[in-house]
């Protein structure tokens, strides 16, 4: 049968290809643009470098007028300096006198500059008294030369503009380029997904179902609409082939019949053989039409992940530049401190989503999935779209608000979408899908919504989060409109009871691996990579489309390790090692800004916080199935797990409260720090509770 | 073409459209930010100057509202810049106390400089009007208390232009790259799937003959071939079937 990766080899070719094409046009892209900055700033310096120039000319000349020699002036280097300090482009001044012998320097001095002052056209611009400024280019520099006199002609004051400034300039702009790459490899991917694979896939895999059925003896005709490609034509010969086949079996069929039903004695013990075959072919092959319940369900259920991924973009896409909008809208809230303020906006949203989870499950099954997500994205694109034009903190809060409560809607349906149509056999396929478009959405969203902000600024970011919104609504209303509900997901599911909720919060086992392991490892991240990163990458003078960059390394490490370290956590056993080194590593995290708080050293900490969750994470709700089986025997595996979901949101929502309490006391980085030790108490204590315990393994839940 | 074929190439496009689009608005908005910045530093220059000169007729004890020399001196300094409009220099609560053009003296500027000059973390400041960028400077006393607030007016103009033909530049450039993918993806694409397209021909041609009662072995090296054999020994399996029981009842009369 088909190899199990023949699609994604394909897809990765393709993918390939396309990027390859992208980076030629990128590199063409920036290399006129190069050109355009090159020709263009540069006058533009050059006329600021005049009107620096201007200004230290007036300095020199207001000492020369105390009667100061030209020639033993004091502090024109260290005003150099000054000038230096708040215009970085300049690289080089000068003063030198009316032969061009060199007076007073700063920076460093570039090759052949001497000779430059001692040109005949530049001496004779010191002479001119009705001399303005001249721009000339020599070698790596640019340089605005100017007359110094007053009543009398003094000498010539230079400024050297740094060749390579706007190389620097393009430089941060080509940070943004490789974003946009990185980005661009997994849109890729997911429009191939989108616009071919979904397709593909549910043709090429009907076909080698289709192939199954037939070896199996199952010539049953489906009465399916092909769609007009290359799969959809195969697969009508091979509905074509089975069609001649019944038409065939029931025409043998009713002419056996219609000879029995005439026949008498020995022509009647003539057909004998005839009707013994029928039989044969009765007990092996089956004829006729298909029963609709064998009819799969993969297009369908590979169709939600477009406007899943659209939606969690909408909001991934806020991650990188929330709080310092939040910041913008600060009004003062008494007896609170304006860095607990910044933090409510996503202490509200994580809240609603942890409440709301449980009960909009059931919720959404009585409206039916995809009406659910219809209401849900639709309250979230009014929530983004008031979000943009927030007036102050208190109209925002209900806008983010609104925009929580449409998470927790869409994200509660689409996860009803893929069970109500997924079995035991191919739930973890369904699941996998579910969180491959939201992994895919937070690698894209804080990276670019960080790039939207910093040059479109926070309200029209919020307002193309809008936009976003209102794609996946459409994507939403092009889902089937009839449910579907398989035999395993028939069940209704129900949020966890209080008194559940009260046994399992005092039950140790349950505790240790919650409290312990699950609830620190949602606060470090929301604390951290949604309160801390984003304000203080701002605060040292970094923009947001930095902290988006960071919060990406974040997402792509889960990217890339979570399917790994599931897969060794699984068949390792050891779930509770993977948790623990997960932990610590998470934990360690934040301690690395006690040798520096340098940037390096920042992206150091998203690095580890992203390994040690991508470590863990996999493996600690798998854990709860190992770990506390004596609990979801007496309280079911639906109130064990929804208690668990709840605690471990709940931590979602103390993460930014914790953070922007320890931000008071000991300022970013110490908040980073004591988060961090925090956790890798917790970790050390769940591996010394966890140590010498023999779990029995469970099934990954 | 295959209408796989076309999606694929429909997904080479919308992905090079954006990367291509996203290149541009980047490049784009930092030569807009990055002329914004030049400009609005060097008014900020021109305003220094009178900064330093407030600040030490201050340290002198003069009062705020008593500098004398200050609208000459602003009037030189704005004429030393044509980009400069006007300088208004104005208290706490927003009302000009010193200007350019005297028709401002006494009335109040707009709430969003004040607000922004309070935001601002440094002295520095700048916010926008209908027609003309603002660039302030706040202005501090010898115990480094505010005083008040310089505001340089200057035209959009000059970064407005700018931003514009640059703008248009970038836009040619992203057009001819976006045309010019639009051209290699198709081709390059077509010869990467084509060992896809292969196999799904190999797969068609072979469906085709499914029916056929001769024996016929084709051997395409495709990915499919396992499943084709496992199609076709199938149906004949199940017509042979079906001949034995036409057989049968042919035999039977």
């Amino acid at each position: 049968m088909l190899e199990k990766n023949y699609l994604w080899r394909i897809y990765w070719r393709l993918a390939g290809v396309i990027m390859v094409c992208v980076v030629l046009a990128l590199a063409v892209v920036s290399y006129f643009s190069h050109r355009v900055f090159d020709r263009e700033l540069v006058p533009e310096v050059e006329q600021k470098a005049a009107t620096v120039a201007n200004s230290v000319r007036q300095l020199l000349l207001k000492a020369t007028g105390y009667g100061v020699p030209f020639d033993k002036l004091y502090g024109v280097e260290q005003t150099f300096g000054e000038v230096f300090e708040e215009n970085p482009e300049f690289s080089y001044a000068a003063v030198t006198d009316l032969d061009g012998n060199l007076l007073y320097a700063r920076g460093k001095e570039p090759g052949g500059v001497r000779e430059f002052f001692r040109r005949p056209a530049i001496i004779a611009q010191g002479l001119d008294p009705a001399a303005t400024w001249q721009p000339t280019h020599t070698g790596q520099q640019y340089f605005v030369s100017m007359p110094i006199a007053s009543d009398k002609p003094l000498g010539m004051l230079h400024i050297g503009i740094d060749g390579k400034f706007v190389d620097n300039i393009l430089l941060e702009v080509m940070l943004d380029v490789v974003v946009v790459l990185v980005v661009s490899l997994f849109f890729t991917l997911e429009l191939l997904n989108f616009m071919a694979g979904a397709r593909l896939a549910s043709g090429l895999g009907e076909f080698a179902q289709q192939v199954e059925r037939m070896r199996s003896g199952d010539f049953t005709a489906t009465a399916r609409i092909r769609a007009n490609d290359e799969i959809g034509r195969l697969l009508r010969r091979i509905d074509a082939a089975i069609d001649h086949l019944n038409v065939r079996y029931e025409f043998l069929v009713g002419e056996l019949e219609d000879k029995l039903r005439t026949a008498t004695g020995d022509r009647r013990e003539k057909l004998r053989p005839a009707s013994a075959v029928l039989e044969g072919i009765r007990s092996r092959l089956r004829f006729g039409s298909a029963p609709k319940e064998t009819e799969g369900d993969e297009m369908n259920l590979n169709r939600i992940r477009a406007p899943l991924f659209a939606f969690i973009l909408a909001e991934e896409m806020t991650r990188s530049y929330l709080p310092t909008y939040v910041n913008q809208l600060l009004v003062p809230l008494w007896g609170i401190s304006p860095q607990v303020v910044i933090g409510l906006p996503i202490m509200l949203f994580m809240l609603i989503v942890a409440l709301g989870q449980p009960y909009l499950g059931s919720w959404s099954e009585r409206v039916g999935r995809r009406r659910a997500m219809l209401i849900g994205a639709s309250i979230a694109t009014v929530g983004f779209a008031a979000t943009a034009l927030a007036i102050n903190l208190y109209d925002l809060l209900l806008w983010r608000s609104l925009c929580a409560l449409g998470y927790a809607m869409v994200f509660v349906a689409a996860q009803g979408y893929v069970l109500d149509r997924t079995g035991q056999d191919n739930r973890a396929q369904g699941f996998a899908l579910f969180i491959g478009a939201i992994m895919v959405a937070t690698v894209c969203g804080p990276s670019i919504g960080g790039i939207l902000a910093d040059n479109i600024g926070f309200r029209l970011s919020f307002a193309i989060s809008a936009v976003m919104a209102l794609i996946s609504l459409l994507a939403i209303a092009r889902l089937p409109k009839v449910e579907v509900r398989t035999t395993t997901s028939q069940r209704p599911s129900r949020g966890p009871r209080m008194r559940e909720i009260l046994a399992l919060l005092v039950n140790k086992r349950f505790m240790t691996l919650t409290g312990l392991a699950a609830m620190p490892a949602k606060m470090i991240l929301t604390g951290v990579c949604f309160y801390l990163v984003p304000l203080y990458i701002v605060s040292i003078g970094n923009t947001s489309a930095m902290a988006g960059r960071m919060l990406m390394v974040y997402a792509v490490m889960m990217v890339l390790i979570v399917p790994l370290s599931a897969s060794l956590s699984d068949s390792s056993m050891r779930r509770d090692r993977y948790v623990s080194v997960g932990l610590i590593i998470s934990g360690l995290s934040g301690l690395l800004l006690l040798i520096s708080d340098s940037f390096l050293v920042l992206f150091g900490v998203v690095f580890l916080l992203g390994l040690g969750q991508a470590l863990s994470i996999a493996a600690q709700s798998a854990l709860v199935a190992d770990h506390c089986q004596e609990e979801i025997r007496i309280y079911g595996h639906d109130a064990v797990y929804g208690v668990y979901r709840l605690l471990e949101r709940m931590g979602n929502a103390l993460g930014p409260l914790i953070a922007s309490v320890l931000v008071i006391f000991w300022g970013y980085q110490g908040a980073f720090i004591a988060i961090s030790g925090m956790v890798l108490i917790c970790g050390i204590a769940f591996t010394i509770a966890t140590r010498g315990h023999e779990w029995t393994p469970q099934p990954a839940t | 073409m295959g209408t796989i074929r076309v999606r694929f190439i429909l997904v080479a496009l919308v992905v090079s459209f954006f990367a291509v689009g996203m290149a541009a608005f980047l490049n784009y908005f930092k030569y807009k930010s990055t002329i914004g910045n030049i400009v609005k530093s060097r008014v900020l220059v021109v305003g220094r100057g009178i900064e330093n000169s407030i600040q030490a007729s201050l340290q002198l004890g003069m009062q705020f509202s008593e500098l004398s020399q200050l609208p000459q001196m602003m009037q030189r300094e704005k004429a030393s810049d044509r980009l400069v409009r006007g300088i208004d220099v104005f208290d706490y609560s927003g009302q000009v106390i010193y200007s350019t053009d005297r028709a401002r003296v006494g009335q109040k500027v707009a709430t969003s400089w004040t607000l922004a000059a309070e935001r601002s973390k440094t002295t520095e400041w700048t916010t926008e009007a209908t027609d003309e960028y603002v660039a302030g400077i706040s202005l501090r006393n010898a115990f480094d208390l505010t005083v008040g607030f310089l505001a340089l007016r200057y035209s959009r103009d000059e970064v407005e232009l700018a931003a514009a033909k640059a703008g248009r530049e970038i836009l040619l450039a992203a057009i001819g790259s976006f045309l010019a993918i639009a051209i290699v993806a198709p081709l390059a694409l077509i010869i990467v799937i084509r060992r896809f397209e292969r196999d799904l021909r190999a797969l068609e041609a072979a469906a085709t003959h499914l029916e056929d009662r001769a024996d016929v072995t084709v051997s395409s090296s495709s990915a499919f071939d396992t499943a084709i054999g496992h199609l076709r020994s199938s149906l004949r399996d199940a017509n042979k079937s079906l001949d034995d029981m036409r057989a049968k009842l042919d035999s039977a009369g």
